[in-house]
């Protein structure tokens, strides 16, 4: 059987993370941005970063945020308390119980509500009085304007029925994995990098459950996941693999699972293509909180 | 399999709901500032970052033989691929029962099996490469006694052929794509170098998706599978010597258990001698048993 190519890209991503979380311009002009297949399997050592490991953990808290709430309305029709949200946090937009018609599609949409639920209250937790509140969430446009942009339609409602949650939920899944497999290698406490481990195996277990199950489904739901994955790779930077009955894992042709920066992750939850400085719109109206917030390029 | 007959007396029979209970107290001790991986690092010696990548290439030979003969019959060696060592010494025997190749009848799940396995012999290289002359050759691997050994030790019957059909290959992977999760979730606060860590938990993160593949089909295949996997994490969880920290294949509450994780929504560490543990079938650290007869090769063994 021929297998078709995964889609691989550079793995520049050291220093472009770098950049995004605020190291010097001459590094950050030395990463250049949207640049195209250096593959280099060995990669430079990583520089002394300046940002502090609460700076990696609420950025991750902040995508968890985004997961916990869309889970948790397409399970149960509400989202976090507001104890779970911290103070003064942004409001969410759109979102709702869908009526599932499989028990399993329901209980494994559960599961993963219950999980990003968890990663909430436990990164809230781990970081304290330092942790960033949840910033304004948008469930509604968010996802019209990525349906747009990939080119499945003029608008989408992942909320609609559980085939079309399943492709909402794609959406995230592969994202949190490239983030959090970005985000280890920068955090300086071993007990933090644990942390994060735990919960990027998480994420990958997600993701291949909601791939398995979209390829289980065929299309159309299979060519939206993958317009999907292309948009990613587009408006972000960082590699995917297509999804069909033969490519459940994403990852390269070393079959390690890719990574991605800040900047790459950043432009993606802002859907936010065009290269330069994003800072806000897609699933984060009001961009994200705490001190990564907005890409260098 | 004496090791594992010694540790079947008095398995319970295991309880979904007991699993989560204890996983949520361990999860609780966790969350008291982030000290889960504080086991995975309490080694008695500092392993080097070769060590840790050979130990973790003994599995990748383990997993990568199981899939390959389960999807083509024939061995990483009849396939193509090296076994030996970085310096040239020769790989071990691999025990297997006559035409493993499986009679796939769903061609998902075939293509599934011949993706990971594909994956699997890509870590195997991977590992052989980044090591060089270091790298470890493959131990000796048993894939026949060992299965009959840990379903007798789990209460599935007295022997367990993985090669059977389609639900018990899926249940001979769940044994092992758990606990090179939790490996490599061990491994990875023990290596030193970036770049290494960089692809460990690239690794990781493939492991967990094969992982969570498996699982899926598991749910899929009903109760009676289920049951099969609650009760091999109950026996890994004994032989790890938590007696906790694993969850099998079913339901919890109004949830699905796809992920084996604890309460905090982290999937478990294990530390190096806990993985031995459960791949030797409680055979003692240096002398193996259940999948490595001969104990793995390299420093951590």
């Amino acid at each position: 059987m021929k297998k078709l190519p995964r889609l691989f890209t550079e793995d520049l991503s050291r220093r472009k993370f770098l950049a995004g979380a605020g190291m010097t311009a001459a590094v950050a002009a030395a990463a250049g941005c949207g640049g195209k297949s250096h593959t280099n399997p060995n990669p430079t050592p990583t520089p002394t970063p300046t940002i502090s490991d609460a700076d990696i953990l609420n950025f991750a808290l902040n995508l968890e945020y985004l997961e916990a709430e869309f889970y948790l309305r397409a399970a149960t029709g509400s989202g976090l308390s507001s104890a779970d949200a911290g103070s003064s946090a942004g409001d969410v937009t759109g979102g709702a119980a869908i009526s599932f018609k499989t028990p399993a599609i329901q209980q494994y949409a559960q599961e993963i509500a219950n999980h990003e639920q968890e990663h909430v209250r436990f990164l809230r937790k781990a970081l304290g009085s330092a942790a960033v509140s949840r910033p304004a969430i948008d469930l509604t446009n968010s996802f019209n304007a990525a349906a747009m942009a990939a080119g499945i339609g003029s608008s989408f409602n992942p909320f609609a029925d559980e085939n079309s949650f399943l492709v909402g939920a794609f959406v995230f899944e592969d994202v949190g994995v490239t983030a959090y497999h970005g985000a280890a290698g920068l955090l300086s406490d071993k007990n933090n990098l644990a942390a994060a481990a735990g919960i990027l195996a998480t994420e990958a277990y997600h993701a291949g459950t909601i791939r398995t199950l979209i390829s289980q489904l065929g299309d159309p739901y299979l060519t939206y996941a993958n317009k999907i994955s292309a948009l990613r790779a587009s408006a972000g930077g960082g590699a995917e693999t297509m999804l069909d009955g033969s490519h459940i894992v994403a990852a390269d042709s070393n079959s390690i699972s890719y990574d991605r920066t800040t900047d790459q992750v950043l432009h993606i939850v802002y859907l936010s293509a065009s290269a330069g400085v994003a800072s806000k719109g897609g699933f984060f109206p009001n961009g994200l909180n705490g001190t990564i917030k907005a890409s260098a390029s | 399999m004496e090791s594992f007959e010694s540790k079947s007396t008095g398995i319970e029979q295991p309880q979904e709901s007991r699993s989560r209970r204890s996983a949520l107290l361990f999860g609780g001790a966790a969350l008291a500032g982030l000290a889960m991986g504080s086991r995975a690092f309490a080694q008695s010696s500092a392993p080097t970052d070769a060590d840790i990548l050979n130990f973790v290439l003994n599995l990748e030979f383990l997993e990568a033989q199981f899939y390959t003969l389960a999807t083509t019959g024939m061995t990483l060696d009849q396939a193509g691929m090296s076994t030996k060592s970085g310096s040239g010494t020769a790989g071990g025997m691999v025990t297997v029962k006559a035409n493993p190749k499986v009679a796939f009848t769903t061609p998902s799940l075939q293509q599934f099996a011949s993706e990971v396995a594909l994956d699997e012999q890509n870590h195997v290289k991977f590992l052989q490469t980044a090591l060089g002359a270091s790298a470890v050759g493959m131990p000796d691997i048993d894939l026949m006694n060992s299965f009959n050994a840990l379903a007798s030790a789990a209460g599935l019957g007295a022997t367990f052929d993985p090669f059977a059909n389609e639900t018990n290959f899926l249940l001979g992977a769940f044994i092992f794509e758990d606990v090179g999760v939790t490996a490599y979730q061990g491994a990875a606060g023990l290596i030193s170098s970036k770049t290494y860590l960089d692809k460990a938990v690239g690794i990781h993160n493939v492991e967990a998706y094969h992982a969570a593949g498996i699982r899926t089909r598991i749910f899929q295949a009903g109760a009676m599978a289920q049951s099969a996997s609650q009760a091999i994490a109950a026996t890994r969880a004994k032989l790890d010597g938590t007696n906790t920290d694993d969850v099998g294949v079913g339901v919890n509450g109004s949830a699905s258990t796809i992920v084996d994780c604890d309460s905090n929504g982290m999937t478990f560490a294990r530390n190096t001698t806990q993985v031995l543990s459960v791949v030797y079938g409680g055979g003692a650290a240096g002398k193996g048993g259940a999948f490595f007869p001969s104990a793995m090769n390299g420093t951590v063994r």
